[in-house]
């Protein structure tokens, strides 16, 4: 099949086909954004500014913000692969009279893997026009205090409170253009290439789409991975010094806890999907509720669906619980020089962590329509029947909440674990007599209850709350009405 | 026993009763003042060319679908101007409905399915499942409980949605191509076992199809056309014939 070809049939569809690669753009240009943001930061020298945030002043920084940055591409990327999977049915269709038609499996995994590439390429350059325009706009500096170090002696910095004109973002300072190039170009290339990945499992054959069996879920290596990961983290520190790593190198370290990090995450991901296959044949062989029936029973058929919906949502949950941790030990430890700029720096974080908690819970929610859209029919032909809306209501929001209620509180208690794994339980301050050391008090870091219930609460309240938007759509989807054009 | 556009809901025999039936799509007319009823205990055949307007007769009649003008009558009382969740309650409590496909819940078991209106009805979890054993082996597919619907033949799967509409008793089933999606074969023992049931139950049967040898299952049948009844349109020959044979 020639290219143009290919490209008219990955273009032609109808509302749901357009608005997947609408939204996959949206997705891939909300990506480049933060990928070129990222490089911009990684970019900016202390020569550069000043700036308004403190975070941007201190160049040691920087590459927390650079990670954080890069962070936010896993929910963004997560939603992007919710939307590619809208109005999949009715591709499925398509893609099967593209064989009936005489298409090679090949030509269909090129149109299928066409299409992606496309919305991902129009959003990439969409994300860089974002880009380039937010330069100029936010570009002019505004009155601002912050702070200005020098280094005075080696090592030795005198810290400066400055009252003046600085730029809220680092606008002054473009990244290579080779780099900017690369950025641009790996976005459409990796969603391409993900598209093809996830085709491997799919079989379009002229009469339809046949998906390889799916893999029941298995519960021995996610909970070992969850549990190695999680007490490999609480009991961070010990281990290090019992290994005698704490003399290695500090890169040694780091990689040993993101490996531990990494475990506790895929496990906590692949474990949704068994508690989701468990929660949901524990109450669906028990229940006598329609709605915990059917609700049960959907997450025995498609327990991949709960994890792959909630995985960007748990992680970023994992990251805010692991960060509320870490600004105890920080304010504890810091409140005798002062917490300001700590404090500060802490809620840039939480807002990024914010704004990566909404991306994956948008991702959650488009998620959430597609099921709702491809069961329609089946939701109608129960209203027609007699079934009361208002259990299909509950069956879905029962198969949202849950498996993420468990997983949530499990992601809470494996984020704070980590930080009082690396950080500690209890600080240690000296008593002095004048300069001389008479005693040393050991101070408990506080558990940080409240952030952590708004954290597990918030997160299940908004679940809920995303789900009930998409009751609208679920009792228009239901309209027996449907069946007639069926 | 014929139907007159003035008869119905008039007629104190009949069980279900549309009169002077309006409904459009956008622009398109669907039904132009059609009236239609049927006794209790009648198995009835409304046939028609595609696009004539019979499935939208049966899901108003149904009280599926609000009729723009007209009215639907049942048992006696004016249905059509009941709220959404009345008629959802009639559907539930007093009629079956029997599509042409895609009609069971696919993550959910055979026995599942067919207990799902009894555990709405309030039925609790192992009674209402013994009762769905019960109309699965009346069908003949007691042995597939425990399977989903994907595990199913369309046969099987008509089978276990016939059980499903029927497991409540109800006194009316409304069956929009019951057969259409089946071959000829499946089709006529599934429309055999049907009739079987339903005459042995004395439960009132309206049938769309468009098949005159569905139709043939019938006590009756009524054509339309273009929204409207066809009083001079030919019926099946074998009207009746099978239906008898049937409920042997």
């Amino acid at each position: 099949m020639r290219w143009p070809s290919v490209l008219w049939l990955a273009t032609v569809g109808g509302r749901a086909d357009r608005t997947r690669i609408a939204l996959t753009a949206v997705g891939a240009a909300a990506g480049v954004v933060a990928l070129l943001a990222a490089a911009t930061v990684a970019a900016t020298g202390a020569d550069d500014g000043p700036y308004t945030s403190q975070l941007l002043n201190e160049p040691g920084l920087h590459i927390g913000i650079v990670i954080a940055l890069v962070l936010l591409c896993v929910p963004v990327l997560a939603f992007t692969g919710q939307c590619a999977r809208i109005g999949a049915p009715g591709r499925d269709r398509r893609l099967a009279v593209f064989r009936l038609a005489g298409a090679t499996p090949a030509d269909v995994a090129r149109v299928a893997a066409t299409e992606t590439g496309v919305a991902a390429a129009l959003g990439s350059v969409l994300g860089l026009v974002v880009y380039m325009v937010g330069r100029v706009l936010l570009g002019a500096p505004v009155a601002a205090t912050y702070t200005r170090s020098t280094e005075v002696a080696p090592d030795v910095f005198v810290v400066e409170e400055v009252t003046g004109r600085a730029l809220r973002l680092p606008t002054d300072v473009l990244p290579p253009s080779w780099l900017i190039a690369v950025l641009v170009l790996a976005v459409p290339v990796a969603a391409t290439l993900f598209a093809l990945v996830a085709l491997r499992r799919v079989v379009t054959t002229p009469f339809g789409v046949v998906r390889r069996q799916q893999v029941r879920p298995v519960q021995v290596v996610p909970a070992a991975l969850f549990a190695v990961g999680t007490l490999g983290m609480a009991g961070f520190a010990a281990l290090v010094q019992l290994t005698g790593l704490e003399t290695a190198a500090e890169e040694l370290i780091a990689v040993g806890f993101l490996v531990l990090l990494l475990c506790t995450v895929v496990g906590l991901v692949l474990g949704t999907a068994a508690i989701s296959a468990q929660v949901g044949g524990f109450l669906a062989r028990r229940t006598g509720r329609p709605a915990l029936l059917v609700a049960g029973r959907r997450l025995v058929a498609a327990p991949f669906a709960a994890s792959r919906s909630n995985s960007a949502l748990l992680a970023v949950v994992l990251l805010a619980a692991a960060v509320q941790g870490f600004r105890s030990y920080t304010l504890l430890s810091q409140r005798r020089s002062g917490t300001e700029f700590y404090a500060r720096a802490l809620d840039a974080v939480d807002l990024a962590l914010v704004v990566a908690g909404a991306v994956a819970a948008a991702g959650l929610l488009v998620g959430t329509l597609e099921g709702v859209l491809s069961r329609r029919r089946a939701a109608a032909v129960l209203t027609a029947a007699g079934v009361p809306r208002g259990v299909l209501a509950r069956a879905l929001l029962l198969e949202v909440l849950l498996p993420i209620v468990p997983a949530t509180l499990l992601a809470t208690v494996a984020g704070v674990l980590a930080a009082r794994g690396v950080f500690g339980t209890t600080i240690r301050e000296g008593v002095y007599a004048g300069p001389e050391l008479v005693d040393v008090t050991v101070i408990d870091v506080p558990v940080p209850w409240g952030p952590l219930a708004v954290i597990a609460g918030g997160t299940t309240l908004a679940i809920a709350a995303l789900t009930l938007l998409a009751l609208p759509v679920l009792r228009r989807s239901a309209d027996p009405g449907e069946l007639r054009t069926a | 026993m014929t139907s007159t556009p003035h008869s119905a809901g008039d007629d104190e025999d009949l069980l279900v009763a549309g009169r002077a039936l309006v409904r459009s799509y956008g622009n398109s007319p669907a039904l132009r003042g059609i009236s239609v009823g049927c006794r209790r205990g009648e198995i009835l055949a409304i046939t028609g060319p595609s696009g004539s307007g019979k499935s939208t007769l049966l899901l108003c009649l149904a009280g599926i679908l609000r009729p723009d003008a007209g009215e639907v009558w049942f048992a006696g009382r004016r249905i059509d101007t009941d709220s959404e969740a009345d008629r959802s309650r009639l559907r539930r409590t007093r009629f079956g409905v029997l599509f042409q496909f895609g009609q069971l819940v696919p993550e959910l078991t055979a026995g599942e399915n067919v207990a799902m209106p009894l555990l709405l009805a309030g039925v609790k979890r192992r009674p209402a499942l013994t009762a769905a054993g019960t109309w699965l082996d009346r069908f003949g597919v007691a042995d597939l409980a425990a399977h989903r619907p994907t595990e199913m033949s369309g046969g099987q799967a008509q089978r276990v949605a016939m059980a499903r509409a029927l497991v409540t008793e109800p006194e009316v089933l409304f069956a929009d191509e019951p057969t259409g999606a089946l071959d000829t074969l499946a089709g006529e023992q599934v429309l055999t076992e049907l009739v079987r049931v339903a005459r042995q139950a004395g439960t009132t049967v309206l049938m769309v199809t468009h098949d005159a040898k569905v139709a043939a299952y019938a006590d009756r049948e009524i054509v339309i056309r273009d929204g409207m009844a066809d009083e001079g349109a030919p019926t099946s020959a074998l009207r009746g014939a099978l239906g008898r044979v049937a409920a042997r």
